[in-house]
C-alpha cells in the first residue's frame, strides 16, 4: 500500500544562462474528497478536521458551510462572525509558524519555537473562548458562549507574538515603503534580516510576474466548473477563462498601501510576496478584533438538512479554499475540494510564470526556495536546478 | 490536497516521537503540541512531518485512516 501524503516538485530547466522552463509536478490527492459520496454530513464532519495537515479549521468550516447551504440551513450572524474569527485565528497561526519557525531556518538561524507555540496556541484558546463545549463544528452552529475578555486577551497575545517577530514594532511599520525599508536595515530579527538580504542582493523583484489576483469569493464559474469535473482535471489544474489566477496573501492585499508601493517599484516578486504575508497577519488580527463586537451568546442551532447543492469559499491562510457539495436524502452525493495550492503551484501559475526566463545566476535553487516559501504551498516542495 | 495522516506514537525520546502510519515509521518533534503525548496516542503532523500539530482521539484517527485506505484503494490518489 502507498502512503497518502503528497508533495510538489519544481524543476528549473536551465540553458544559456536562463531558466528556459519550469516543470511543476504534484502528487497531491486532489480527488480524495470524492470518497465522501455516500456518507452523512455528520460522518464527513468527523473526518474533515483531521484529514488536513494544515488549515484544518478552514477546511472543516468550509465543508460545514457548504453542507449547510446545500441543506438549506443558515447560520446566525453571530455564528458567522465566530467562524470568521476561527478562520482568521488559524491564518494568524499558520503565517505565524512560518514567521517564527520556518523563515529563520531559511536564513540558517535558529527557529523561535516559543513564539511559534504562542501563535499556534491562539487558535486553541480562541476556539475554547467561543465554544466552551467544543462544538464549533456543528451544523447550524454550536453553542456559542463568547468570553469577550479572554478573547481580547488571546488576540493581544497573538499581536504581541507578531510584534516580537518584527522586533517590537508593528504600528506604523506596515504603512509606507520608506519606513519599511528603513526598518528592515536595522531590524533585530530574522524577518528583518531576511528582507534586508533580499533587498541588498537585488532580489526584491526576483520571480516577478503579472499579478492575476483571485477575486475574494473566487472565480464566477467556480460551482459550474467543480460540478462538471468528473475526472478531476479542473481540481488538478484550475483556470478561469484560460488564465491561472493567484490566490493568497498578495492577491488579498495588493491594494494595501505598502504592498501596492512595492508592486509599483519592484513588481510582484519576492519582496512583495514576503511583505504581503506580514500585512496579511496584521489584517487577520485586525479582523479578529473587529469581529468580536458581532458575537453574542446563542444556543446550538437547528441541524436538520434538506437536499440541494452548496458552494462555500473561504479565504484561508494560503488563499481561496472551495468546497462543493451535493446532498440527497441526507447523504453526500458529490463532494469536491479545490485548495489554493492548485492555483499557485499550477504548471502555468504564478510560481512558474515568475521563474520562467529569469537569469540562472547565484544560488538559484535557494532563491527559488524563498519564492516557494513566500507562496507557501500546503505540502512539502522540492526545488531542483537541471542543466542540459 | 494537503492530506494529514494520523500517526500512532510508538516511542518517545525527550521532545522527539517515533510515529507510525501505513507501515511507515518516522520521527517528529513534539515541541508544538499543546498537550502531553504518550506512546499509543495519535497525532496529525504538519506538512513534511517534522512537527506534530495536534493530538487526535483514537476513534477519529481510526475513522480517518480507514478513509485514507479507501482513497488509496480506489486509486483517487
Amino acid at each position: 500500500m502507498g502512503f497518502p501524503e503528497a508533495g510538489i516538485t519544481v524543476a528549473l530547466k536551465v540553458g544559456h544562462g536562463t531558466v528556459r522552463a519550469v516543470e511543476i509536478g504534484s502528487t497531491r490527492l486532489v480527488k480524495a474528497a470524492a470518497m465522501f459520496a455516500g456518507k452523512s454530513p455528520a460522518e464527513v464532519l468527523t473526518i474533515l478536521p483531521t484529514l488536513f495537515a494544515l488549515c484544518g479549521t478552514a477546511q472543516a468550516l468550509t465543508g460545514l458551510e457548504a453542507m449547510e447551504q446545500a441543506g438549506g440551513l443558515f447560520a446566525s450572524p453571530a455564528t458567522r462572525a465566530a467562524r470568521r474569527i476561527l478562520v482568521s485565528a488559524e491564518a494568524v497561526a499558520e503565517h505565524g509558524m512560518a514567521l517564527a519557525r520556518d523563515w529563520p531556518m531559511l536564513m540558517g538561524e535558529r527557529p523561535d519555537m516559543e513564539t511559534a507555540r504562542k501563535f499556534k496556541r491562539t487558535l486553541a484558546t480562541v476556539r475554547q473562548h467561543l465554544y466552551p463545549d467544543g462544538d464549533w463544528l456543528t451544523l447550524g452552529g454550536g453553542r456559542l458562549a463568547p468570553d469577550i475578555s479572554h478573547l481580547l486577551a488571546d488576540i493581544a497575545e497573538a499581536q504581541a507574538a507578531f510584534a516580537h517577530c518584527l522586533g517590537g514594532q508593528v504600528t506604523g511599520l506596515l504603512k509606507d515603503r520608506n519606513t519599511f525599508r528603513a526598518w528592515m536595515t536595522q531590524a533585530p530579527t530574522a524577518i528583518g534580516r531576511m528582507l534586508a538580504q533580499v533587498v541588498s542582493e537585488a532580489q526584491a523583484s526576483f520571480g516577478a510576474a503579472d499579478l492575476l489576483a483571485m477575486p475574494e469569493n473566487g472565480p464566477p464559474d467556480l460551482a459550474e466548473r467543480l460540478d462538471g469535473d468528473p475526472d478531476g482535471l479542473y481540481l488538478a489544474r484550475p483556470d478561469y477563462r484560460g488564465q491561472v489566477l493567484e490566490t493568497g496573501a498578495l492577491a488579498r492585499n495588493h491594494t494595501h498601501p505598502l504592498v501596492a508601493a512595492i508592486l509599483r517599484h519592484e513588481g510582484a516578486g519576492l519582496l512583495a510576496r514576503l511583505t504581503a504575508r506580514l500585512v496579511d497577519v496584521a489584517a487577520a488580527l485586525h479582523e479578529m478584533a473587529s469581529l468580536v463586537q458581532d458575537l453574542k451568546a446563542e444556543a446550538a442551532g437547528a441541524a436538520r438538512l434538506g437536499s440541494g447543492q452548496g458552494l462555500a469559499a473561504t479565504q484561508a491562510a494560503r488563499g481561496l479554499l472551495a468546497h462543493r457539495v451535493h446532498l440527497a436524502e441526507g447523504r453526500v452525493s458529490l463532494y469536491r475540494i479545490l485548495a489554493p495550492t492548485e492555483w499557485n503551484f499550477h504548471p502555468a501559475g504564478p510560481l512558474a510564470r515568475g521563474l520562467t526566463g529569469i537569469r540562472a545566476d547565484g544560488d538559484l535553487a535557494a532563491r527559488a526556495g524563498l519564492l516557494v516559501a513566500a507562496l507557501d504551498p500546503c505540502v512539502t516542495c522540492q526545488v531542483s536546478v537541471e542543466a542540459p | 490536497m494537503c492530506m494529514a495522516v494520523p500517526s500512532r506514537i510508538v516511542a518517545i525520546d525527550g521532545q522527539t516521537a517515533t510515529v507510525e502510519a501505513f507501515g511507515r515509521e518516522r520521527q517528529t518533534s513534539l515541541m508544538l503540541l499543546d498537550e502531553e503525548a504518550l506512546v499509543g496516542d495519535y497525532v496529525i503532523l504538519g506538512a513534511g512531518g517534522n512537527f506534530a500539530a495536534e493530538k487526535v482521539p483514537q476513534e477519529t484517527a481510526l475513522a480517518t485512516l480507514e478513509y485514507l485506505s479507501g482513497v488509496l484503494a480506489d486509486g483517487l490518489a
